[in-house]
């Protein structure tokens, strides 16, 4: 079974400014405003799974211009030359970053799946048996983005996202 | 010098160019591979001085090309590029053979760092 989580929403915060600084808003001028809405709307989301010693899923979710712009600052070029393929791969990337930060947070013996990305807002996904148990909830430039992390319980049913 | 970059994203491939360039390491020759697998047969056709490699890929992940790497006999410099860091992965990295981890979200400050010593 694993074990109770460990990494709080200051931790999840500290990790997403850290993305914020280094690739989506160096010049600290855009951050991301937290709005703590868990029920904000996302148009697309990617995901990457922990399994081990802590078993679950970190989820990145955004609008659409919120992930064009994404792109568009990993790749420093303008949202209009971003492709679709540079979308996912984009999102991948930061569940993947996320991730393996958290990752670095539990105890040994977790392992990191490759990201899974979907054109479909996060209200779409189900995690069996996962319940989310952190998020960071806020907006960017007005477009909402979130990074939540889910955690599988062998000892209930329920069934996330809600 | 030729480094070799090997990521699974191609978005990331770039920002690691981007950030050698920004570091000043970007006179160096640059070439990349998408997956571990292909890093291993670039490595051994291309004969880099240096391989910077994410860990987490598909057909075959960056700990694997290096011990690969090293069981063929080929002694390239290694060093990850990942989002992953733990204490685990950096004892098997070290024992493999990897001379360092740097871990995304990163700096150029963090690449003049780790490479100064590596690159001149």
């Amino acid at each position: 079974m694993s074990v109770e989580v460990e990494v709080n929403e200051n931790d999840l915060a500290e990790m997403v400014e850290q993305v914020w600084e280094s690739y989506l808003d160096p010049e600290g001028l855009s951050p991301l405003l937290l709005t703590y809405d868990e029920n904000q709307s996302s148009e697309v989301h990617s995901s990457v799974s922990i399994s081990g010693s802590w078993t679950g899923h970190i989820v990145y979710a955004s609008s659409f211009p919120a992930a064009r712009r994404a792109a568009a600052a990993f790749m420093a070029a303008e949202p209009d030359e971003v492709s679709e393929e540079d979308l996912a791969d984009v999102l991948g990337e930061l569940a993947n970053i996320v991730g393996g930060n958290v990752k670095a947070m539990l105890p040994d013996g977790a392992y990191l799946s490759l990201p899974q990305v979907v054109f479909a807002p996060e209200a779409t996904a189900r995690y069996p048996n996962a319940h989310r148990v952190s998020g960071v909830y806020g907006l960017w430039d007005g477009e909402p983005v979130s990074i939540s992390m889910w955690q599988i319980r062998g000892d209930n049913n329920k069934e996330g996202a809600e | 010098m030729k480094i070799l970059i090997a990521d699974d994203s191609r978005v990331m491939r770039q920002i690691v160019v981007r950030t050698l360039r920004q570091a000043g390491f970007g006179d160096h020759v640059l070439i990349e591979a998408a997956n571990g697998r292909e890093a291993l047969e670039k490595t051994k056709a291309e004969d880099p001085d240096l391989v910077l490699s994410d860990w987490n890929m598909p057909e075959m992940n960056g700990i694997e090309c290096l011990r690969q790497l090293r069981a063929a006999g080929n002694d390239v410099k290694f060093g990850f590029v990942t989002s992953e860091s733990t204490p685990e992965m950096k004892e098997q990295a070290e024992t493999a053979g990897a001379l360092f981890f740097i871990v995304k979200p990163f700096s150029a400050e963090r690449f003049d760092e780790v490479l100064a010593p590596i690159l001149g």
